[in-house]
């Protein structure tokens, strides 16, 4: 049996919109083990977060073109029926969304949220979910998981609500877990927390996690394999070490060097004129 | 060049007090680049607010110079300090043209004569790097890098000294955070503006900024010119923030407090 999760091949996606068709991923080629933590890195609007979706089956609007596939324990899953999909969403593959609080439904008891989750393809008293959200709960060092059970989720803080977003994705043991941006809102102090605890909860249950986000600092923490994208082209791809001590694609050495630096004193200065990203192959590490 | 001297303020949400600043002075010099820094909550944007007179402070004073700033000020004193916020998407109005937007503040602080608006307009859009063909445009056309430098150029429209930018390059991609910045560095040599740069990310403080306010729940943690701040920290709060900032390169983690 191959170690291999998740495989995406020449995937395509099209939005038929007023103006024409805007292709917004272009063959998309992307691999990940079991267990693997994968980082897929661009900035606003290259299409990192429509890749989520797709491998949700969260886009199924009449202007959506896809080709390709997405080769989910080696059966393809692009075009499951939502019924099938939802067989597969929150067991065995999860996501965590940006802003936790906005993730949450706000009319909903953190418990009633636990308990939606953990009926999922069981059958289960209210009683035996609290019990189970709150030993969850504990578990990612929540002292009084009781009244966070007991709250809506705008009672709670940021980093609190990401804690619980991110214990929720997992509570099933999900095989894969995407996380699209989870530590953008958050303070930096919080942000290592919630990534350390990713890291924790993601190695003991040995779940592949890929990482959605346009913060290279958090990808150099957290991630083992790098795939770049600019605008629905995947430009270089490599391990962690490859990509940030030796990158090959100029884009992906704009992106490095645009970030302000602690041993400087002094901004990056950009020529206003970038090269033509897209004319450049694509960059991979050998 | 402003002084502020023992503001506290608190705000009261349902029966709890929240001390959203105590007792907290500083002085920011003419020609600074100075910067606030702090988690979500520590109270940077309620400093902020108070020092623009939207909100009253509790006790305490500012002055500006020689003028004390209340929140009841006159417009001459309004168009002395400008504000850029954080999220270009909410700070335009949807409904108004560029021209408008920008327009508006040179119509209310009587900077140019009526004829000479549209002139003026076209300038400030070229001191932020947009040509004239933007002012007709309406903001939903623009991009995030795009519509932050309409907002700083409205800001500049009343010929201000200071300048407060709450997380103006938070909302923003990398590149074009990078090209921000520089911009907004530019900007202040030629206007020989000074800075109040409100923000969480200590890689952009450490390269723009001369010197560094650290708060913490209202208080301020520490003060210093940015360079001593980052090479020998002084409350573990600071050094906890520094530690916590993700970097791209070893050098950089070898620098950090340990």
């Amino acid at each position: 049996m191959s170690n291999s999760l998740l495989k995406i091949e020449d995937l395509e996606l099209s939005f038929k919109m007023y103006e024409g068709l805007s292709y917004v991923l272009k063959k998309i080629n992307l691999e990940l083990s079991k267990g693997e933590k994968v980082a897929l890195v661009g900035e606003s609007g290259s299409g990192k977060s429509v890749t989520t979706k797709l491998i949700l089956g969260l886009l199924n609007q009449k202007n959506v073109t896809k080709k390709g596939k997405i080769i989910f324990n080696e059966q393809n899953i692009l075009n499951l029926s939502q019924k099938e999909f939802k067989k597969i969403r929150g067991n065995n593959i999860s996501i965590i969304f940006q802003d936790p609080i906005a993730a949450l439904n706000p009319v909903f008891k953190i418990k009633d949220q636990f308990y939606e989750v953990n009926l999922n393809n069981r059958s289960m008293s209210k009683k035996e979910s609290f019990l189970i959200a709150c030993k969850a709960l504990e578990k990612v060092s929540i002292r009084d998981p009781e009244r966070v059970l007991e709250s809506y989720p705008f009672q709670l803080s940021g980093g609190l609500a990401q804690r619980v977003v991110i214990t929720m994705a997992m509570i099933n043991k999900p095989e894969l877990l995407l996380a699209d941006e989870p530590s953008t809102a958050l303070d930096v102090t919080i942000q290592n927390q919630a990534l350390d605890l990713m890291h924790d909860l993601t190695q003991e249950t040995n779940t592949a996690v890929l990482l959605i986000t346009h913060n290279m600092g958090v990808v150099r923490k957290f991630a083992e394999k790098v795939y770049v994208i600019f605008r629905g082209v995947i430009v270089e791809e490599g391990t962690k070490d490859q990509v940030f001590k030796n990158p090959g694609h100029p884009y992906t050495k704009a992106l490095l060097s645009s970030i302000p630096k602690l041993t400087s004193n002094q901004l990056p200065k950009f020529d206003e004129d970038a090269p033509d990203y897209l004319s450049i192959a694509k960059y991979t590490h050998r | 060049m402003i002084k502020v001297k023992n503001i506290s303020k608190k705000f009261i949400i349902k029966s709890n007090i929240v001390q959203a600043l105590d007792n907290v002075s500083l002085q920011i010099e003419e020609n600074d680049c100075f910067a606030i820094v702090g988690e979500s909550g520590s109270g940077k944007t309620t400093l902020a607010n108070i020092i623009l007179g939207i909100y009253n402070q509790d006790s305490g004073e500012i002055w500006l110079e020689d003028r004390q700033l209340t929140s009841k000020r006159t417009l001459g004193l309004r168009k002395l300090i400008q504000f850029v916020q954080q999220n270009p998407m909410s700070t335009l109005n949807p409904k108004k043209t560029i021209y408008n937007t920008i327009s508006l503040p040179l119509k209310i602080h009587k900077i140019v004569s009526n004829e000479k608006i549209s002139e003026r307009v076209e300038k400030l859009l070229s001191y932020v790097g947009l040509n004239a063909e933007f002012m007709y445009r309406y903001p939903d056309t623009l991009s995030g890098g795009q519509k932050q430098r309409v907002a700083i150029a409205r800001a500049l429209a009343s010929e201000p000294k200071v300048l407060i930018l709450d997380e103006p390059t938070s909302a923003l991609d990398v590149i074009v955070q990078s090209k921000v910045l520089n911009l907004l560095l530019e900007i202040k040599k030629k206007f020989n503006l000074t800075y109040i740069f409100i923000t969480h990310d200590l890689s952009v403080v450490k390269n723009i900024a001369n010197r560094v306010l650290v708060m913490n729940k209202g208080k301020i943690d520490e003060f210093g010119k940015t360079m001593e701040v980052f090479s020998s920290p002084k409350s573990s709060y600071t050094k906890t923030l520094i530690r916590a900032i993700p970097t791209v390169t070893d050098e950089e983690d070898a620098i950090k407090p340990q």
